[in-house]
């Protein structure tokens, strides 16, 4: 049987890699510290295969057709697109497409109705935090992709029945292998709108403290309230909550948090208690 | 759902992520403007670089690359969002 062997999130931001030179020294080393020991802990983990939750910054879909969510079952993904990402390897990046079947069978046997893809591009949102973890070799990606961009939006109700399913999923996959799951995103930040640049650390830091105690409800209560003021960034917290509760809700360990309006982000790193 | 999007005007800030088409755009704006079926008011706004309307008509991420692709730095794109105009 397959083994959930961690569940980790780290946020991603463009300019980490392509403003990196003009970033201050004590920035760069405090980001890297953070990817590093993010990276570490999950290399320590022994993934043969990573669950990615990331948003699609209107790289796969458009207009044309925008899924709330859709599981990459691909044998292997597109890299990223982004000029700036261009030294990214390995790309095409190694997918699993045994596991992104399973999950994808176990939510439609559940009353979940993703969409599905053989081929995905992946772009900064999860391949910025892959780059920096430095993962070798890397292990097989299944990417989850969560509308994070243009609403409507799952809900963060759903969002916790997503992380529930795909625990589920990840118990019930009759293979010996050992999976992790990275969710990428968030804190607040603002894209595009007046408060861009602008970060809001009082509700980063409520949403960690709500996130370290584990609690559902006041979870849940918190982001309703006071995601829609964080900044339109801020919606990619879906991708931890999806995380949340895929580890059992039972909390997490806060690995650092930077409010850095250099790269326009509040950013965190942690790894839930599993 | 906050507000509707104009699909065209979306489509182009869409396929201006694309380095080579990015290029085009900067050399030939007006070439690459017809080949959407932009209403009239749209396309004025667009070569007017009229942030503030346009803002209202795209998502913030399109309305970024597409400022972005037509040369604009962050700096002179945040003044001129905090200056007249709402995300949606």
């Amino acid at each position: 049987m397959a083994e959930l062997v961690g569940v980790y999130a780290a946020s991603h931001a463009p300019l980490i890699a392509r403003d990196w030179h003009r970033l201050p020294d004590p920035l760069k080393q405090r980001l890297s510290t953070a990817y590093a020991e993010l990276g570490r802990r999950l290399a320590a983990s022994r993934p043969d295969a990573i669950v990615g939750l990331a948003p699609d910054h209107w790289t796969n879909f458009f207009l044309d057709n925008l899924p709330a969510l859709c599981i990459g079952v691909g044998e292997e993904h597109g890299g990223p697109p982004e000029p700036f990402m261009r030294d990214f390897a390995p790309n095409p990046l190694p997918g699993d497409s045994a596991l992104g079947r399973h999950i994808l069978e176990t939510a439609l046997a559940g009353g979940f109705e993703p969409a599905l893809s053989y081929r995905l591009r992946l772009d900064h949102g999860l391949c910025l935090p892959l780059s920096r973890l430095r993962l070798t070799p890397m292990p097989r990606i299944v990417p989850i992709l969560i509308n994070a961009l243009e609403p409507p939006m799952l809900s963060y109700r759903r969002c916790l029945d997503w992380g529930r399913l795909l625990r589920r999923a990840i118990d019930t996959y009759d293979a010996p292998t050992r999976i992790a799951v990275l969710a990428t995103g968030g804190l607040s930040h603002s894209i595009g709108e007046p408060g861009m640049g602008a970060i809001d650390e009082g509700y980063d830091r409520r949403c960690i403290d709500a996130l370290r105690r584990g609690e559902e409800g006041p979870l849940v209560e918190l982001l309703e309230r006071d995601t829609v003021r964080a900044g339109n960034g801020a919606h990619e917290i879906r991708n931890w909550i999806v995380a949340h509760a895929a580890a059992g809700s039972r909390g997490f360990e806060l690995v650092d948090y930077l409010p850095v309006p250099e790269i326009y982000v509040g950013s965190a790193w942690a790894a839930w208690r599993v | 759902m906050r507000s509707m999007r104009d699909y065209w005007l979306s489509k182009l800030c869409f396929d201006l992520q694309d380095p080579a088409r990015v290029a085009e755009y900067r050399q030939h704006r007006e070439t690459v403007l017809a080949r959407y079926p932009l209403k009239p008011e749209v396309k004025a706004a667009v070569l007017a670089d009229d942030l503030a309307y346009l803002a209202r008509l795209t998502n913030p991420y399109l309305l970024r690359y597409y400022f972005a692709a037509a040369g604009m730095p962050d700096a002179d794109f945040i003044a001129r969002l905090r200056a007249g105009t709402a995300g949606g």
